[in-house]
């Protein structure tokens, strides 16, 4: 009797973390450990294939704050996220706002997009995105537009990166700032009404304050998203998987930097150091974003 | 007692045969990992046929994910196929990590040196070992559109038309002939296949042989190569179209370029890309510089292997003449071996597509006069960048000046 009462009190003294134990192991498995050994293989030269070599210390670190490649990757990533984002916020809130009077079937229609494999959608896109034969240069021709070669120009090049983003995203983002809309109390907005508020002052002053944490959610998560860009710019480029972002590199974003060096030069400690930058620069981003938008929507 | 023993006895008869029979079920799977088309899937069958014990299963991907697998598993340790082909531009990189691979001379592949051209087998070994059996090559060929070169007015005939340009730079004139002619088409495909063929003629290209320093910049074989390719690109005489992309396919079946330099495994390339409409459309002749490579693969056994022994008898077996022959008259596989290319049956093979162009003849005559390539091991780094470069020149971005500088800026820093 005695036993079992001091086992039952043990067995309850260990069950809550027994219960939370798989959370953490996978976390360290999968989390910790490869950001810990990620840090290890970056201060030392490491062929991909051979292992680790010697000690380095912050020499990687350094070589990338004065590499050309790196900051030519970083403003690309920055201005196909620009690109990308600020249609897709201000879009996916007029979706959402149309959406609230509308039925199931829309939502369910607008979050297509978000599951066709990326991959598909980078294939097509690239198809659209032809110089010579695609649609997108062929519509464009039937208005008088010279064919504009999406790959090989910068800015193009970025729109077309930056179209595929929008088009994956914005039904997806559209959808969880209908679900905030709807949790906005009635209340304020017949009082807004009252006051003689119209429908865009509502708007302003109810609405969006209102959605204000998702917004905040929408704009950290598409920022992280856009920091770690990857798969659309990557086969964007019809020239192969080298992830060079073009003949000028002219949209390589971070990732594919990073997927240059480790996996095409083998460079393993070189990326690591890379993958540790971008994983602050992931940091910054969200820091960044989330103060912009609390300036911006004042509660 | 006597009972006893007999029982013993016989149980143990009973388990032994179970044993053997459980042994003769178990065979040993050999996995053949490929990329693109290798044409080995009936020899396999034939070799499960020959040899009881062995199942052989192959693993086909494309281009790029094989090869990236490849190194994936090999710095892993595991998930590697037990015999691996490897593109030869990917070579000099498994060279530096020599002991992931056996040395297949350890089972006497030394032996069949012979088999292959002497080029071909220095491709395969580093130092003292033998890294890969040589596969496929691809001596190079120039092909072209019967119906462009008509209306630019040149010979269509095949020996005439190479007589039009024994060398590069006389390509480039008859380049320019074509497109004052010839307003709405381009001569050839890109830049980039123009070079790549000029710079595999030379014995040395990025890296010196002697002691595999870069020498990219100050090689004339490459500057000259870069400056020819570059100025066809600057004068719009190339369609600007990287080759295997969707982009290069549709140009091919719209005739949107009449020449492009042709490595043996292009020909399916070809046929692939132009359909039924291109047959009889397009024929090959003799490159500028009359000979050359371009590609070509190896067969390795990871060490990480089960049964390398196994997997080196498997690779062994494929790349013997014998096999090497019939992949060729099947599927215009060309083989890396003089015995294979120069046997009776091999010369006499034309092709009905490319206007019964005698591409037996035109291949073994283009690899008898190989030089041999020295690659260094970051050729694979370095290479892209001075195609970019050439990419630059086409896209109207940069002179060939500019975009030489840049590369040769680039090339350093990639090798710091």
């Amino acid at each position: 009797m005695n036993a079992v009462g001091r086992s039952g009190r043990l067995g309850s003294r260990i069950a809550p973390y027994l219960l939370i134990a798989p959370f953490f192991v996978v976390f360290g498995a999968f989390g910790v450990f490869p950001l810990l050994y990620t840090a290890w293989v970056s201060v030392h030269r490491w062929h991909l294939i051979a292992g680790g070599g010697a000690f380095t210390g912050l020499g990687h670190y350094r070589d990338l704050l004065v590499d050309p490649l790196f900051y030519n990757a970083l403003s690309n990533t920055v201005s196909i996220f620009l690109l990308a984002t600020v249609p897709q916020l201000v879009l996916a809130l007029g979706i959402a706002t149309l959406l609230q009077r509308r039925g199931a079937g829309w939502q369910v229609l607008v979050l297509v997009p978000n599951v066709v494999p990326v991959v598909a959608v980078a294939l097509v896109f690239g198809q659209l995105f032809g110089r010579d034969y695609g649609i997108v240069n062929f519509l464009l021709g039937r208005i008088g537009v010279a064919p504009v070669s999406w790959q090989s120009d910068t800015w193009a090049a970025h729109l077309g990166v930056a179209t595929m983003v929008m088009w994956r995203w914005t039904g997806y983002t559209a959808l969880l700032y209908l679900a905030a809309m709807r949790a906005v109390p009635r209340e304020l907005h017949e009082a807004a009404a009252l006051d003689g508020a119209g429908g865009r002052q509502r708007f302003r002053a109810v609405t969006l304050p209102g959605i204000r944490p998702t917004l905040l959610f929408t704009v950290v998560a598409s920022a992280l998203g856009g920091v770690q860009l990857f798969t659309e710019p990557q086969l964007f480029d019809g020239t192969g998987l080298a992830g060079s972002g073009g003949s000028d590199r002219q949209f390589q974003t971070v990732a594919m930097y990073l997927y240059e060096v480790g996996f095409g030069r083998f460079d393993a400690g070189y990326a690591a150091a890379l993958t540790w930058v971008l994983f602050l620069l992931c940091a910054v981003f969200a820091v960044v974003a989330t103060a912009l938008v609390r300036r911006v929507v004042r509660r | 007692m006597r009972g006893v023993l007999a029982a013993l006895v016989a149980v143990l008869a009973v388990l032994l045969a179970g044993c053997s029979a459980s042994a003769g079920q178990d065979k040993i799977r050999i996995t053949v990992a490929t990329f693109g088309e290798f044409g080995y899937e009936p020899l396999f069958a034939e070799y499960e046929k020959a040899h009881p014990g062995v199942e052989v299963v192959g693993r086909v991907s494309d281009f790029d994910s094989h090869h990236k697998g490849l190194i994936t598993a090999l710095a892993a340790g595991k998930g590697a196929a037990d015999v691996v082909a490897v593109e030869e531009q990917y070579m000099p990189a498994l060279r530096q990590s020599r002991d992931k691979l056996v040395d297949l001379g350890t089972f006497g592949a030394r032996d069949l040196q012979r088999q292959w051209s002497p080029w071909k087998w220095a491709q395969g070994v580093d130092g003292d070992s033998v890294l890969g059996l040589g596969t496929d090559m691809g001596g190079l060929a120039m092909c072209y559109r019967k119906d462009l070169i008509a209306r630019a007015g040149l010979p269509t005939d095949r020996d005439a038309l190479a007589a039009l340009w024994p060398t590069w730079q006389d390509y480039a004139k008859v380049a320019d002939r074509f497109s004052a002619a010839v307003p709405n088409a381009r001569f050839t495909d890109s830049s980039g296949t123009v070079y790549t063929a000029m710079i595999n003629q030379s014995e040395e290209n990025y890296f010196a042989k002697a002691d595999d320093k870069f020498i990219g910049d100050t090689n004339p074989a490459v500057s000259a190569a870069f400056r020819l390719a570059g100025s066809l690109g600057a004068k719009h005489e190339t369609a600007n179209l990287t080759t295997f992309t969707q982009e290069w396919n549709v140009g091919i079946s719209q005739g949107a370029f009449a020449t492009m330099t042709c490595p043996a495994w292009m020909l399916a390339q070809i046929k692939q890309a132009g359909g039924q409409g291109g047959s009889g459309v397009w024929d090959v002749t003799t490159v500028p510089g009359k000979a050359g490579n371009w590609g070509g693969s190896f067969l390795v056994v990871p060490a990480q292997g089960a049964h390398t022994k196994e997997a080196y008898d498997v690779a062994r077996w494929l790349t013997a003449p014998e096999q090497q022959k019939r992949l060729f008259e099947k599927d215009n596989i060309l083989s890396s071996e003089p015995g294979v290319y120069h046997d009776p049956d091999v010369l006499k093979q034309t092709d009905p597509y490319f206007a019964n162009a005698p591409i037996g003849k035109i291949f073994a005559a283009s690899s008898d006069a190989v030089r041999p390539n020295h690659r260094g091991v970051r050729d694979a780094d370095v290479r892209p960048v001075f195609g970019h470069a050439l990419g630059r020149i086409e896209d109207g971005k940069q002179s060939v000046d500019q975009a030489w500088a840049q590369a040769v800026d680039e090339a350093h820093a990639v090798l710091r």
